[in-house]
């Protein structure tokens, strides 16, 4: 199956997906309700092949941010490119012709999948919207599709209830396959999965991933999901990111002060490796501002006045590892 | 010594349109007073109505087999009716859900809540009742106690409820606490924090802790012993060093291999 064509010359070199500035607001629920920074000056790059990890807790901006770069919900302020062109400029049929390049698996495969559609319907769909195969054609890539995300091809005429939970996200997977994108966005994508499910699953994504040459954001909160997948891995924190680093840089050698606290919190995977932990201050709720998003917590010795006087920038400690902590990079840590 | 909770043969069946579908099938161990136990298992294993069984919570469509018991304390609990159970819960058996949204009650007061508890198991004096509230919400840890006594559910944080249940569960110093899932909705810092909590709070007051879990990092993190359970069965019962180290059940070393590790710097 061919790519749809670019419609201007200046594509197919750098990332694939670039961010700059974005910033994405909105209202809280309810009367009255306050406007909310959900994501505040996030910058980042994607290169063709790359798994880019967004990691962090509930809250701190990361599905925002991928629902802007996909235009599921709008920006307030940024740019978002995506080969190269103007994602934001994007109207009608050259949207919809770029919404089939860019594909989503959600975390939750009992809510994601229409109930009542077959399995057949559900991976079939987009092929049929996109006009890129029908009746027979379309069955048959259905029943190829099924065999690649390792479900029996009799499943055609099942419903999602009938199917495991395992089974379900490799339904969402082929779905997202169908229309043959070259960027996928999996958000939480394994996060709902029995730990044996979950590690078949996360193979399964790791050989689509390299069969089909796809470009992958990879959304979790487990850190040790993300080691096994990721190439470069970005942690964020109220809306911003604090650190980005390849990811054998970041879990080897965490910088910021948030990175370690919470690398540090992650439960040990073996019971000789029982160890005190750093008390990081419980989350009062209160937005920090100007300052340093996480300095209400910050457990840095060198914590002063300066923290609270600016949200400090990512800065480049080495080659590719960011760090939004002065303290560290004066340090040069 | 006598253990302090004794499950004896436990099987439970749930009835639906199709017939009646086992869920747990002949399970037997026993907990030591102060001791933590782990109850580790996949979704459908049967874990939580283990643990539904002892509390005698479990739903109406479910059914008891005779032949088993569940011995707590010199009584067995699954022969005890419902009046002298709810007095055994609270007071002798705390208890600590996944969902503290959905445990706590919405239109009551947090503080209110922990103070319940005090009130239904005799403390006449509703001051005094405040009082060990307030004092309980402290020691769990719940930022500005005196403050947030007044607070809804939905003004806290999904952490802060879940100290609000464990101040529920350990008010009255009960001899056993049964957590089935307590931090499983739980950010990882969080849950690191109201994990140290219970170990913290459970060597003060000597309580026993069966801790239901999918998470084999929460079990290397807390407990002392471990009960791997797989379709309704206790497929392996070992001390979790040993269990790590010298899984004997296939399916143990399955679970095992299948645990994502952070492989951490130096």
């Amino acid at each position: 199956m061919t790519r749809p064509e670019a419609d201007t010359a200046d594509t197919g070199h750098g990332p694939l997906v670039s961010v700059r500035g974005l910033r994405v607001a909105h209202r809280a629920a309810g009367f009255g309700g306050r406007p909310v920074t959900a994501v505040e000056d996030v910058s980042f790059d994607i290169g063709r092949g790359e798994t880019f990890a967004l990691v962090g807790e509930s809250g701190c901006g990361k599905t925002t941010t991928a629902r802007a770069l996909l235009r599921l919900i709008d920006a307030s302020a940024g740019t978002l490119r995506y080969d190269g062109r103007d994602l934001a400029a994007l109207r009608g049929e050259a949207l919809r012709r770029q919404r089939r390049r860019m594909q989503i698996v959600f975390q939750d495969p009992y809510t994601s999948l229409n109930p009542w559609h077959t399995v057949g319907d559900i991976v079939g769909e987009g092929l049929i919207v996109h006009g890129l195969a029908r009746g027979d054609a379309a069955a048959a890539r259905v029943g190829a599709l099924l065999d690649e995300v390792g479900l029996p091809r009799d499943y055609v005429t099942r419903r999602p209830r009938d199917l495991s939970g395992g089974e379900r996200q490799r339904v969402a997977i082929a779905r997202a396959l169908a229309v043959d994108p070259e960027f996928l966005v999996l958000d939480e994508a394994v996060s709902a999965l029995d730990v044996t499910t979950q590690a078949q699953v996360l193979a399964l994504i790791a050989r689509l991933r390299d069969a089909r040459h796809l470009t992958c954001l990879f959304i979790a909160h487990n850190l040790a999901v993300v080691q096994q997948v990721a190439t470069t891995v970005a942690v964020m924190y109220r809306g911003r990111i604090v650190e980005q680093a390849p990811a054998h840089g970041l879990f080897a050698r965490p910088r910021h002060p948030y990175t370690r606290a919470l690398l540090d919190a992650v439960p040990v995977s073996d019971p000789r490796d029982r160890h005190t932990r750093v008390d990081l201050p419980p989350d009062a709720g209160a937005a920090p501002e100007p300052g340093c998003p996480f300095h209400p917590r910050c457990p840095h010795p060198a914590k002063d006045a300066t923290c609270r006087a600016a949200a400090p920038p990512l800065q480049e400690l080495e080659p590719g590892h960011l760090v939004a902590c002065t303290k560290v990079t004066a340090a040069g840590l | 010594m006598t253990p302090l909770l004794a499950v004896e043969n436990l099987r439970v069946a749930y009835l639906d349109r199709a017939g009646a579908r086992t869920a747990v099938g002949g399970v037997s161990f026993a907990i030591e007073p102060g001791e933590i136990v782990a109850l580790v298992g996949e979704s459908g294993s049967g874990k939580s109505s283990v643990g539904l069984a002892i509390m005698g919570l479990l739903p109406d469509h479910a059914r008891v087999a005779p032949g088993g018991a569940v011995r707590f304390e010199g009584r067995d609990l699954l022969a005890t009716p419902e009046p002298q159970l709810r007095d055994i819960r609270g007071r002798r058996i705390g208890m600590v859900f996944q969902e503290p949204a959905a445990a706590l009650n919405p239109v009551m007061r947090v503080g209110d809540q922990v103070a319940e508890v005090a009130i239904v198991h005799g403390e006449r004096s509703t001051a005094a009742a405040r009082a060990r509230a307030v004092e309980m919400l402290n020691r769990v840890g719940l930022p500005d106690a005196e403050r947030r006594y007044r607070a809804w559910p939905h003004e806290l944080s999904g952490g802060m409820r879940q100290r609000v249940m464990l101040a529920i569960a350990l008010l009255l110093r009960p001899a056993l606490v049964i957590a089935d899932e307590p931090t499983s909705a739980l950010d990882v810092t969080v849950q690191a924090q109201v994990l140290r909590l219970l170990l913290e709070l459970q060597r003060e007051s000597g309580t026993a802790v069966l801790l239901i879990t999918h998470d084999l990092g929460v079990v290397a993190e807390t407990c002392s012993r471990a009960l791997v359970m797989r379709g309704g069965q206790v497929v392996e019962s070992a001390a979790v060093d040993d269990l790590f180290h010298a899984p004997q059940h296939a399916y143990t070393r399955e679970l095992l291999a299948a645990m994502p590790r952070l492989e951490r710097g130096p």
